[in-house]
């Protein structure tokens, strides 16, 4: 009997310390149920396993790779995303082409370009929303260029780095640019300004010019 | 011969008083009064500081001892005031200047007056005779207070360790105190009814073995092992506290937290589209061209990123949170539409150094969330109508069970 009591007390101890291994910590991302599900056959964003054998023992066919492999053989890296074709270009939802100025021909963007949106409130409202996303950590809330990103922080009396040539919006050089000269700036960047063009939408970038000249004056 | 001589001495004695000269303007010129200099300070920061730095290049030189590299404090003041006209005229440093500067032209600034030039010469001068500010030297400062802020794990376990052994000691003296009394009151004549309390039938191996007392403990250990199984059984499929080391150690408590970058600077898909997307190495160096040596991590991790571009070989991170495919989620819907702030799933981001999956993630965290929340009507002409027929029968606020969250199909299908 006193046997007995041991043997079961022995069972649900270790079955309560595989179940407690079942959780998911550092770097174990834990049991996993119908792990099919979790590890799609179709090509999903930011998953990419490259193994082709990883998950060999849920297969349900024999002629083909792992379940859970589900990157391109035929990509560069295996990834599963590609550049769109040569020679095609992407229209966006207004029916704008691609934006070609070379980064170089700010006067020249600078006169032509106009800006196709008016100074309505809700421009403006979306423009202060985008600067404050895109452009406040450099350029400071009121574009004085005195971002933490540009001022550097202290922490713990420790100065961080920052970054220098944070323009000031504000100053007599750039009091009077055009609207059309922030959005070429902002599209191809500008001295130390990396280009934002990959992360903000042509029409976004108008938004924000607008907003910015409000901000001038 | 003499002739030669005397050319020769005349031009040293130009050539020396040209310096002599030209070095006590200098010093002549550059004002030293601190009102003077702290204009200059408001001056610098507000047109020059784009471009230029004291100590540092930037697009444009570094201006430290400028005074003394440029022809003369004049030609300073031209230079700022109009350098297309100085480079025009054939000036020999400001041609120099262009050429070394792959012809990158400084903006004019017509409306300076002299004074104003002076004034940023003249605080540039005081920033430049400055002392460099060491990190080493802030570091053992920065130490102090983070000792002082808590008491580390290593005390802690001294402290229960040594209660633990007061506890011991106390039941010992105890045991020592109750056997002593024994023997006294032994010593005295007793009543065989008092006798019977001091030698009570009470023994350890006697209760251990009364059948409630192993009932109590087989109680015990059932329901901590039955709630140990369970437990362990929802965790299967979940992935909350998931903290995998990444490729890069970057840390969102410095991006985020100190310099406060906006999320969706990085993560332009949050606001757009169903995921949320990593940036890819073009976003870093959007700063990181100019920040090559981290405070925390130095230079290794972020050489990362260089190796990534210029092998032109995507960085793989390790993905984090993981839908099943049977569930569908869009990342737009919730921030754009719906108006919810990313920590509200993600939690204090800003203050993780390593991600970890803060939330459940599972179908009934998601159902909780939608039973809960408010529907962002305001200003979504969309919803008037749904607002006003709502609040015919219902007096809460509308809620997103309210239009459909529940539905199985809105997220199965």
């Amino acid at each position: 009997m006193k046997f007995n009591r041991i043997i079961s007390t022995l069972i649900a101890v270790s079955l309560a310390a595989v179940l407690a291994s079942c959780a998911a910590k550092g770097d174990n991302p834990g049991r996993e149920y119908a792990p099919n599900m979790y590890h799609s056959v179709a090509y999903e964003p930011l998953s990419q396993i490259t193994d082709e054998d990883a998950g060999a023992w849920v297969n349900a066919l024999d002629n083909r790779s792992g379940e859970y492999f589900n990157s391109n053989r035929y990509n560069p890296h295996r990834m599963n995303m590609r550049e769109p074709a040569p020679n095609t270009v992407k229209r966006n939802k207004y029916g704008w082409l691609p934006y070609r100025i070379s980064k170089d021909s700010l006067d020249y963007a600078s006169k032509v370009l106009k800006n196709p949106f008016d100074s309505a409130a809700s421009v403006l409202d979306e423009g202060k929303v985008l600067y404050e996303t895109y452009c406040k950590h450099c350029h400071g809330a009121k574009g004085e260029g005195d971002g933490k990103v540009a001022t550097g922080v202290t922490i713990d009396g420790v100065q961080k780095s920052q970054v220098g040539g944070v323009a000031n919006l504000k100053s007599d050089a750039l009091k009077n640019i055009s609207e059309g000269h922030i959005f070429h700036v902002i599209t191809q960047g500008k001295g130390l300004m990396g280009s934002h063009g990959g992360q903000i939408n042509p029409d976004e970038r108008w938004k924000i010019a607008k907003y910015v000249k409000t901000l001038q004056k | 011969m003499i002739r030669t001589l005397k050319n020769g001495l005349g031009r040293a004695t130009l050539l020396l008083a040209f310096v002599l000269f030209s070095a006590a303007g200098h010093s002549q010129e550059i004002p030293t009064d601190a009102a003077v200099i702290k204009e200059g300070e408001s001056l610098f920061n507000a047109n020059c500081k784009s471009c230029h730095a004291v100590k540092r290049k930037l697009v444009g030189p570094a201006l430290a001892g400028v005074e003394g590299r440029a022809p003369s404090i004049k030609w300073i003041i031209e230079w700022v005031k109009n350098p297309a006209k100085v480079i025009a005229s054939g000036d020999a440093y400001a041609v120099k200047i262009y050429e070394e500067y792959q012809k990158a032209q400084m903006t004019a600034f017509t409306g300076f007056k002299d004074d104003q030039v002076l004034a940023i010469l003249a605080y540039v001068k005081s920033e430049a005779e400055k002392p460099e500010q060491t990190v080493a030297a802030a570091q053992p400062g920065a130490a102090v207070p983070a000792a002082g802020a808590g008491i580390p794990e290593g005390y802690l376990n001294l402290i229960l360790v040594g209660m633990i052994i007061i506890l011991v000691l106390l039941v010992v003296i105890l045991g020592f105190i109750l056997t002593t009394l024994k023997k006294f009151l032994d010593q005295r004549s007793l009543t065989d009814e008092d006798k019977e309390v001091v030698h009570s039938p009470f023994t350890i191996s006697g209760t251990l073995q009364s059948p409630a007392f192993l009932f109590i403990v087989c109680f015990i250990v059932a329901a901590v092992g039955f709630k140990t199984v369970i437990d362990g059984l929802y965790t299967i499929g979940v992935q909350q506290n998931y903290e995998p080391k990444q490729p890069i150690a970057f840390s969102h408590k410095v991006h985020a937290g100190q310099y406060e970058i906006e999320c969706k600077y990085c993560h332009t898909g949050a606001a757009k589209g169903k995921s949320a997307n990593i940036p890819s190495a073009n976003v870093c160096m959007n700063c990181h061209t100019q920040i090559k040596s981290g405070t925390v991590t130095g230079e290794g991790e972020i050489a990362k990123i260089y190796a990534a571009v210029q092998n032109n070989k995507p960085i793989e991170w390790v993905r984090i949170h993981n839908l099943p495919d049977l569930a569908y989620f869009n990342h737009a819907q919730h921030v754009t539409v719906g108006n919810i702030q990313c920590q509200t799933c993600h939690g204090p981001i800003e203050q993780m150094d390593v991600v970890k999956q803060y939330s459940l993630l599972t179908m009934g965290w998601c159902i909780d969330c939608h039973r809960k929340t408010d529907v962002n009507t305001k200003g979504n002409a969309y919803y008037d109508k749904l607002v006003e027929l709502h609040g015919k029968t219902s007096k809460t606020n509308l809620k997103v069970e309210d239009i459909g969250g529940l539905e199985c199909a809105k997220c199965h299908y």
